[in-house]
């Protein structure tokens, strides 16, 4: 066995000499070829070198990633990125849902909603920019009213205030709660104390409702305002998922 | 650089081979010398990826983070490590001597001391960060890490302060020990390719010492194509064998070129003053082990300003120092002054071994030399001089011109009416003298710790580490 | 012919490179540079051509270090750039109010630039719904007739009615010090986002100074990944720029004395692989005067070619300038040898280095026989 480890170690070592100077020479089709090969060879490095192919537990998963998606936004109340739903997910629900498994899901809620509109209970879909075509990277759900789905331009503010109070809110004695409050929290005025433990909620509430009273008005002003053009503009999936941007619709049409 | 050097880089690329530029070693070399050579991730400040390291040629030590954005993985690393270069360190604590001060009580000073090599001077700055990034943790509390970390941490710190020191070798950096003994005929940017380098030295200028498939960079910056197409692939499989053996190939190539270079130095024969300055290596290393000991906390995140300001005097005292003793060392170093008028040698053509100055009781002998040299003597009268040949005596620059200089020697000569044998030197004899002394000034009046003024800060407050320090994330 | 029309032939039918704030700020780094002043200037695509010639250039990241580098990003812009706005508070005194915040990204890539203009002027006539903070904004630069487009990675706005680059990078600081190096890096691609939005007020019509020359330079600080922000000066940099920006829109005296047609197409076939004879590149390219030095390596793509000329050529600057200062402008290896040995006459001016480089040899010999 160990000759037949010794021939695929050179011809892995070849292979790797040869990917890296196919890349040097920007030769992009030999470096593909040779790196199929070298991974095919890899491969059966591996499985020679430990009797098998090594198998990647995932934890079992009682709860789908939607529903701990939507767990999640619900608990904070306001649109977020994917980043903070998973440490919110992982902070209260015992999730274990990583944000590259969130890229797809709006566009699978999209086509889901296509083929038969309002069929589920609820979808998980984008924020609204005020060109009404989806934010980048935010998430909300379908059963919030439009208001809260619009983004203005202080509603990052805003949104980010409201689930800080939303995790200051929550009772738990997770690590990981404490974690994610601090972090929150350090971004608020006057919401840390200084020291360096878990902050105290309710002093975070107050801090970040304070803020929130100075931009309270002109946010719901300008979402208020958004909303009522959304309504009188998009169809129900648009409101959903947003408008298409003019780059998009260009892409679709060129597929 | 001086021209001296500069020559002999222009010689280097004339020729194809690389230079002598001293005729003895600078540095000191263990016995047992540790080669370190640390890798990190790319991107990271400090984040450890491997080492080799070890003190046996044939038995290198492999250490790696199969996953080094796991940070309990790299704790793993650094206990290991500790488990590596701790009983090296502490080894050399066992014996020691009782050395006697004299305004001081006697201390304890090892019999010799650990010696860690890295390659390149970025070596040293990444040893400083693995420390800073340890010294501070705790093995209790939040985020515990196992009990060696942070001593580890607070050694690596030490040696890689020590190795800013000049004329140290606790932690030389390869490459910068090499460039001392020979020029190449690349630029000093180039120099910092230990592959490179040692072409130079041994064979010639190669172009393979560039290209990162034959010569693997030493450390700490591994190759972006080793990265991409090598490194990433075989962490996302998961499999920790792979990475092991992805590194090993990275790593093997300079651990082998470290050991040919400190055959290369140990080929040199020591210079007269290694010794002295490995003996402050060893009475240094003996104060940290002993501060150690004590239970003093571990070194503070920055030096107060009096701190720092001592500091830089004690650096430049011993850059002086060192510069000093080289030169007396070794004839090569010593023509970099002759050649700017500092230092002369030539063949004694006349003394005067009784002349004498003063009267009656104060009549002191001050034997007369007159030397002729080729070298620009750039010295006015008055000047006192040192000479390498008779360590133990002063002179003084009477008169040059015309190729001829008189020195008058002025310390050294005894209380005798006539000079011992040998004291003076005898004509045909070769002589060089130099203003350059090895007994440099004592510390500048620096005022203690306490009394920093307050345009710098005030008084330090004594460096306690905070809950903070031991909770900071590890990248 | 004008000199537009000459660097479009020194270029030829090879697309033109466009320049990012990176490739501009290194433009700086070789001033005395003809050959690389005239293939800059004509939009040459540099990499290209040194790997054409067999002299591929030694860069290239990792792509651990550009993760890295995008997820700081990410984190620093979470939230609403939750935590830049705490930095700006607390190093600018940014008011608690300004915190409108708008992605030029949301419009399609083709009107990022027109959207980016409209916003700027927006704000720069203080109506009273001026945004505080622009991500992802799209900025233009003329390079010797030739747009680039820059992106730089926040603009705010409202700090004392001026506005601030924002650049933020992942070298960490470490106890309130950070590589030299990576921030000068930092400080001279940042002063090219300076120099692009004072230009874009300048043609709106409004005081181009209100663009600050101070720039918030963002990093982790120590190990953990926590953003720390500091103000930092490109005044320097951007004196610096500016010169080299003038100096390539005054070509035309490189351009004298270099034949009509010389060019450094590569003449790329329908798959974009270059045909030209590696020989004759070559030969048109060493029609350019070049000003090697080891520096070279870490900033032109050019540098193994220039290294392997300067090598052919004998030229001291391999060595350094350190050396070459030393040397008192005597540039050819051989040259300075023959003075050291005496097998050569110094010219008027030489006496001095002459007469110290045979002191030197002679000590040598003496000291190594
Ligand atoms: S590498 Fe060549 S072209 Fe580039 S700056 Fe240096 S000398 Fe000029």
């Amino acid at each position: 066995m160990s000759d037949r480890l010794d021939d695929l170690e050179r011809r892995i070592d070849e292979l790797r000499a040869g990917v890296r100077t196919a890349m040097r020479a920007r030769d992009g089709a030999r470096a593909r070829v040779l790196r199929a090969e070298l991974r095919g060879a890899e491969r059966a490095w591996d499985a020679l070198v430990s009797g098998e192919r090594p198998v990647k537990e995932e934890p079992p998963r009682l709860v789908t990633v939607r529903e701990q998606v939507h767990q999640g936004l619900r608990l904070l109340g306001a649109a977020a990125q994917p980043r903070l739903i998973v440490a919110v997910s992982a902070a209260f629900f015992g999730g274990t849902i990583s944000s590259s498994r969130l890229t797809s899901l709006r566009r699978d809620e999209e086509r889901s909603f296509r083929s038969s509109p309002f069929g589920r209970p609820y979808y998980l879909c984008a924020a609204l920019t005020d060109r009404l075509s989806p934010a980048r990277g935010l998430l909300t759900l379908s059963a919030w009213p439009l208001e809260r789905r619009v983004v203005g331009p202080l509603s990052p503010r805003v949104d980010f205030l409201t689930c800080a109070i939303a995790v200051a809110e929550q009772e738990t004695g997770d690590e990981r709660a404490d974690r994610l409050l601090v972090r929150m929290a350090r971004n608020i005025p006057g919401a840390a104390d200084g020291t360096l433990g878990p902050p105290h909620r309710g002093r975070v509430i107050e801090a970040a409702r304070a803020e929130l009273r100075v931009h309270a008005d002109r946010d719901t002003r300008d979402r208020a305002e958004l909303a009522q053009r959304a309504v009188a503009q998009l169809d129900d999936a648009a409101r959903l998922f947003g408008a298409a941007t003019l780059g998009t619709i260009k892409k679709e049409y060129a597929t | 650089m001086s021209l001296l050097t500069s020559l002999a880089r222009l010689r280097a690329l004339d020729e194809g081979i690389a230079q002598p530029i001293a005729t003895v070693r600078h540095c000191h070399l263990a016995d047992r010398p540790m080669v370190f050579i640390p890798l990190k991730l790319s991107g990271e400040a400090a984040a450890p990826l491997a080492a080799m390291l070890g003190a046996d040629r044939d038995r290198p030590r492999l250490l790696v983070v199969a996953q080094p954005r796991n940070r309990d993985l790299r704790f793993a690393w650094a206990a290991e490590l500790a488990g590596v270069l701790l009983p090296y360190v502490e080894g050399f604590l066992r014996d020691t001597e009782t050395v006697e001060r004299r305004n001081a009580d006697p201390y304890e000073r090892a019999i010799d001391a650990p010696q860690i090599l890295v390659p390149n001077r970025a070596g040293v700055a990444f040893v400083r960060l693995l420390g800073r990034s340890m010294r501070f943790r705790r093995a209790d509390g939040p985020y515990p890490v196992p009990e060696s970390v942070p001593l580890l941490g607070r050694w690596l710190t030490y040696f890689a302060e020590r190795a800013a020191y000049p004329g140290s070798s606790l932690m030389p950096a390869m490459t910068e020990e090499l460039g001392r003994h020979w020029a190449s005929g690349q630029s000093g940017l180039e120099d910092a390719n230990l592959a490179a380098l040692l072409a130079w030295i041994t064979t010639g200028p190669s172009d393979d010492a560039e290209d990162p498939l034959i010569w693997p960079p030493a450390g700490p910056a591994t190759d972006p194509g080793f990265d991409a197409e090598v490194l990433a692939p075989a962490m996302e499989s998961g499999s920790a064998e792979r990475v092991t053996e992805a590194l090993r190939t990275q790593l093997e190539p300079s651990w082998r070129l470290m050991w040919q270079a400190i055959d290369l130095l140990a080929g040199l024969e020591e210079g007269a003053g290694v010794a002295s300055r490995w003996e402050q290596d060893r009475g240094s290393f003996s104060g940290m082990a002993a501060h150690v000991a004590e239970g003093a906390p571990p070194q503070p995140r920055r030096d107060g300003a009096v701190a720092a300001a001592a500091r830089l005097a004690r650096m430049e005292r011993a850059q002086a120092a060192y510069d000093a003793q080289r030169a007396y060392d070794d004839p090569l170093v010593m023509a970099e002054h002759r050649l700017t008028g500092e230092a002369f040698a030539g063949e004694v053509v006349d003394t005067d071994p009784g002349n004498t100055e003063g009267e009656g009781r104060s009549r002191k002998l001050r034997p007369l030399v007159v030397i002729k040299t080729d070298d620009p003597v750039r010295l006015s009268p008055g000047t006192s001089l040192g000479t390498p040949q008779r360590r133990a005596q002063g002179a003084e620059l009477v008169s040059a011109g015309e190729g001829l200089v008189t020195v008058k020697i002025t310390k050294g000569m005894g209380r005798g009416r006539t000079a011992a044998p040998g004291a003076v030197p005898e004509i045909g004899e070769r002589v060089c003298y130099t203003s350059l002394t090895d007994d440099f000034q004592g510390s500048p009046a620096l005022p203690d710790a306490e009394a920093t003024p307050w345009t710098h800060g005030g008084p330090p407050r004594e460096y306690v580490p905070d809950d903070e320090d031991a909770q900071e994330e590890w990248s | 012919m004008n000199p537009q029309h000459r660097l479009d032939v020194l270029r030829g039918v090879t697309p033109p490179r466009p320049h990012d704030a990176r490739a501009i700020a290194a433009l700086a780094a070789n001033p005395g540079c003809a050959r690389r002043a005239l293939m800059d200037g004509a939009g040459v695509d540099k990499d290209a051509a040194a790997r054409h010639l067999g002299f591929p250039a030694p860069f290239g990241q990792s792509p651990f270090a550009i993760t890295r580098g995008n997820v700081f990003e990410a984190l620093v812009k979470a939230d609403g750039c939750a935590e830049l706005l705490r930095m700006l508070r607390e190093l600018l005194g940014l008011p608690v109010a300004e915190v409108a915040y708008h992605d030029v990204e949301n419009v399609g890539a083709h009107l990022r630039h027109a959207h980016t203009r409209t916003l700027i002027d927006r704000a720069a006539r203080d109506e009273h719904d001026a945004g505080t903070l622009y991500d992802h904004p799209l900025l233009s630069l003329e390079i010797a007739g030739h747009t680039a487009y820059l992106e730089p990675d926040v603009v705010a706005f409202q700090l004392g009615g001026r506005f601030h680059i924002v650049e933020i990078k992942s070298f960490a600081v470490i106890d309130g010090q950070a590589d030299p190096s990576a921030v000068a890096a930092a400080a001279r691609q940042a002063a090219v986002y300076v120099l692009a939005l004072r230009t874009l007020l300048e043609e709106l019509g409004h005081d181009p100074l209100k663009v600050s020359h101070d720039v918030v330079l963002v990093c982790p600080e120590n190990f953990a990944n926590r953003p720390v922000a500091s103000l930092v000066d490109v005044r320097r940099q951007l004196a610096v720029l500016r010169r080299q920006l003038t100096r390539m829109s005054a070509l035309d005296r490189l351009l004298e004395g270099l034949p009509d047609d010389l060019t450094f197409d590569l003449r790329p076939d329908d798959d974009g692989r270059p045909t030209r004879p590696v020989a004759e590149l070559a030969d048109a390219l060493r029609r350019t005067t070049a000003r090697y030095a080891p520096d070279c390596l870490s900033t032109c793509d050019m540098c193994f070619f220039c290294r392997d000329e300067a090598r052919q050529e004998g030229a001291s600057d391999l060595l350094g300038r350190q050396v070459r200062d030393e040397l008192g402008g005597v540039a050819s290896v051989a040259e300075a040898l023959g003075l050291a040995d005496g097998t050569r006459d110094p010219a008027a001016g030489q006496e001095e280095i002459a007469r110290l480089l045979r002191n030197a040899e002679r000590l040598r010999k003496e000291c190594l026989t």
